[in-house]
Parts: structure tokens; sequence; C-alpha cells
């Protein structure tokens, strides 16, 4: 590799032109005018309606962050338990077809973290506030 | 139809089955299910202003229809009617409308006073004192609900525990969707079906949200559509579920425990109540929600709805609720 190379790597990975604010700041923003500012002033159904649509876009804003490292997580600990690569898509499938016939036990306790830590994630992701208080 | 043939149709109507001169006032449309439409309006019968409810079913085609119990309104009287009968506070059903009123399929009903939203039963101090009476109502009204005799109600599906687990199972297939905690539920469910079961009218949407509460407790059972033959076990377990607490600690509708609603229905049906059967319809039951939420969310995609469409990502919930359950966490 030429030395010369080196910087314009380096500014492709650290300086790579990007749009400003990134979505996370303008999700926050949007958030932020409907809650405080328009909902305030509704009632009913408009007001309901709102109150999703801030929910939705607070579940964008978390998906944005939180997702790709989640995938990895999960790719890897698909990889372990399967004890072979593939996507996460096919592995997935993969692991339904497992349970569905019976091939995996139920009481598997790799299976069961497993899929726990899938919901987790999601749950991180969908409604945070549900994995807080547990169950009674 | 216009507003005015509307509301000739209408008044026709109830001179018809309930009597005249049947003048409309306040007529209103409430917000209603997918399946139907709800009005709201007085009529002047005799010499009396009556309040009334009608609803009415709305054609919709839903490929996924036949698959998992479910009634039209005319039924729906039906089934109410029969539930009076044996002492269920049901809506008093004064009317089925039938081919010549022109209307469609539906049913007039009195109209009760109460509230239904959920927050508000669990959480006003105005309903303290009925949330003290309210374990104890529900378990002898599911009493009663599975005390109505299946023969007067021949409209009904029948489904056992195996037969309704498999019939949920086809409606993930329907749809291809493959997640991998959802199908353990489902695994789950097809080796721990109870085996032992009762055999009886099952209202299968007897939850919080569908029940009018006044201060001094439940006035009426709303919603019978999901109505069907099958296990009794599964409206103590449907009752229990999280999402049907609406941020209430207590297992029972955010107001009462298990143990209080399981005595209350032995008291009032004379069959013990095992917990862990009652547990398996409970566990169950989230997973019922969880394909709930996949049905919704996927009308809601094809709507391009946004409230319906959000209920998809609330599918981890159930699924969450039912890992605690079954691992003793519950």
């Amino acid at each position: 590799m030429h030395l010369r190379n080196i910087p314009l790597i380096l500014s492709c990975e650290t300086f790579m032109p990007t749009s400003i604010p990134d979505v996370t700041t303008l999700l926050t923003a949007a958030a932020k005018y409907l809650e405080q500012e328009l909902m305030p002033t509704l009632s009913g159904y408009h007001r309901f309606q709102t109150r999703v649509t801030v929910n939705v876009l607070n579940i964008i804003r978390r998906e944005t962050e939180l997702r790709v490292a989640q995938e990895a997580d999960e790719l890897n600990r698909l990889r372990r338990m399967l004890k072979h690569d593939g996507t996460l898509e096919a592995l997935n499938d993969e692991l339904c077809e497992l349970i569905r016939t019976g091939q995996i036990d139920l009481d598997n306790a790799e299976l069961r973290a497993h899929l726990r830590q899938s919901l987790a994630d999601a749950l991180a992701i969908n409604n945070p506030k549900w994995t807080l208080v547990e169950n009674r | 139809m216009s507003d005015g043939e509307f509301i000739k149709r209408l008044r026709a109507a109830l001179v018809r089955h309930i009597g005249g001169p049947g003048t409309i006032h306040n007529l209103q449309r409430l917000t209603g299910g997918a399946n139907r439409t709800t009005m709201s309006f007085d009529a002047d019968i005799g010499h009396e202003r009556l309040e009334l409810v009608m609803q009415l079913s709305a054609h919709v085609s839903d490929p996924l229809s036949g698959i998992t119990p479910e009634i039209g309104t005319a039924n729906q009287a039906r089934l109410m009617m029969a539930a009076q009968r044996v002492g269920v506070p049901a809506p008093k059903v004064l009317a089925i409308l039938e081919p010549s009123d022109q209307l469609g399929e539906g049913y007039i009903a009195l109209r009760i006073a109460g509230e239904t939203l959920g927050p508000r039963i669990v959480r006003d101090d105005r309903f303290a004192p009925a949330r003290k009476v309210m374990t104890r109502q529900c378990g002898q009204i599911l009493a009663a609900i599975h005390r109505i005799e299946p023969t007067e109600v021949p409209f009904l599906m029948e489904q056992n525990a195996a037969e309704h687990v498999a019939a949920h199972r086809r409606i993930v297939d329907y749809y291809g969707f493959r997640l991998p905690a959802l199908e353990f539920a489902l695994r789950w469910a097809e080796l721990n079906v109870p085996s032992k079961q009762r055999r009886t009218v099952v209202h299968g949407d007897f939850r919080v949200g569908n029940l009018i509460v006044g201060d001094e407790g439940i006035r009426c059972v709303l919603d019978w559509e999901l109505a069907q033959i099958g296990d009794p076990m599964q409206d103590l377990g449907w009752l229990c579920i999280r999402t049907w607490r609406f941020g209430g600690a207590a297992a029972v509708g955010g107001f009462g425990s298990r143990e209080a609603l399981y005595a209350a229905y032995e008291d009032a049906s004379g069959h013990a109540v095992e917990p862990g059967h009652a547990r398996f319809w409970e566990a169950f039951g989230n997973v019922k929600w969880a394909i709930d939420c996949l049905r919704l969310g996927m009308r809601g995609v094809q709507e391009g709805q946004i409230e319906r469409s959000a209920i998809g990502r609330r599918i981890e919930e159930p699924l969450w609720d039912f890992f605690n359950l079954i691992e003793g966490r519950g």
C-alpha cells in the first residue's frame, strides 16, 4: 500500500460527507414538536393519532441507534447455537424449523437465553418500558 | 345510502320491531371495531324516550375468516339474549334486524351508561369501590357465561384447546411470518395442551376494555364476536394477560389476584380451577395476543393506517410475558 493512500482511506472512514443533522437529531426534533407543541392543542381522535405518531418516531430513532449492533450479536448467537455460518435470515429460518419440528428441545438453556435476548432487544426498540416492570 | 334514507329506514325498523312513533334523536356514530359499526341514538317509543345502540356488521373480506371462531352481529345478539337468560349482564337486545329492514346485519339494544376505557377503570379513584368487587364479579359472570346451554347457541364454532392452538398456527403460516420466539411459544402450546377440558360456551374476549363499569362495579359485558364452544379456562386466562391490566399491577385486569378470581369462579360454578390449567390459557392468551398484533399490524399496513400498523410492533410484549409465565417469573 502506498503511504499516500492512507489519508484517503482514513478520510473515507472518518470524514465521509454526511448530511447534517443526523437522523437521531431530526427525529428527536420532530417528536418534540409533535409532543410538546402540537399535542396540547389537540383532543380526541387527532390527539391520539399524534401520540401514536410520536411513539412511531421514537421507535424509528431507537431502531436507527440500536439495531445494527443487535443484529451483529444475534447473528453471533445463532452461529454459535447452530454451529455454522449463514445470513441472519437463513439462520433464523433454520432455528424456526428446528423448533417447529421438535429437533431442538424447548428446555435448551442456550435457546431460551437467545430468544429472551432477542425479545429484549426488540423491546428496547419498540417499547423499552415493557421489560422494566416484571410480569406479575 | 344517504343520511336521510338511513334515518327513514331506521325509524321504520324501530316501529316494526319495538314500537312507534320511533322518532330518532342524537344519532351518533361511535368508534367501531374493524368488523362492525356502532351507533348511539335516542328514540321515542310509546311515551318514553329510550337510549339505544345499534351494531351493524361491516363487510370486510378477510382471507382468515373462519379459521378462528368469530360471529356476526345478529348471532352476537342471539348469544347475548341467551346470556341474559342465565343472569349475565349482557346488553339487553330489543331487536335483531331483518333483511326487510334494509339496514344490513345488526341489532338494536338498550344503551348502558358507564366507563369502558381501561386506564380509567384501572387507575381513577372514582372506580376504587368498583375495583374492590370486580374480581369477584368477573368470577361470577364467567361462571354464568359457561352455564349457557350450548344447544341454545348452535351457531358457535367449537374448538378444543388443540384445535384452537392449531388454528392460530395457521394464521402465522398464512402470513409466512417467522419469529423464533413465536415458533417456540406455539410449539410449547402444542406440547402443553390441557388433557382434561370441559366444553362450554366461551366468551373469547372477556377483559377490561370490553366491560362497562360504573362506580359500583361491572354493569355490562360487551364484545361477544369471538365467542365459541371450548375450554372455559380460556376466559380466565385471557382476563389475566398483562396487556389488559392497563398499567395496573394486579394480575386480573390490573385490580385483582388470580387466586381471588379462581375462588370466585369455583364458588359460583361449582367447578374446581386447577391453577396450571388456567395458567396454560394465560400463557397461550399471550401467544394469541401476539398473533393478533401480527394480524392487526398487517391490516394496518394494507390500509396505510398508522395506529393499526404500530400494533404490529407490540408483538414482543406478550411473548416476553409468555416466557415470564412459563418460567415461573409471572
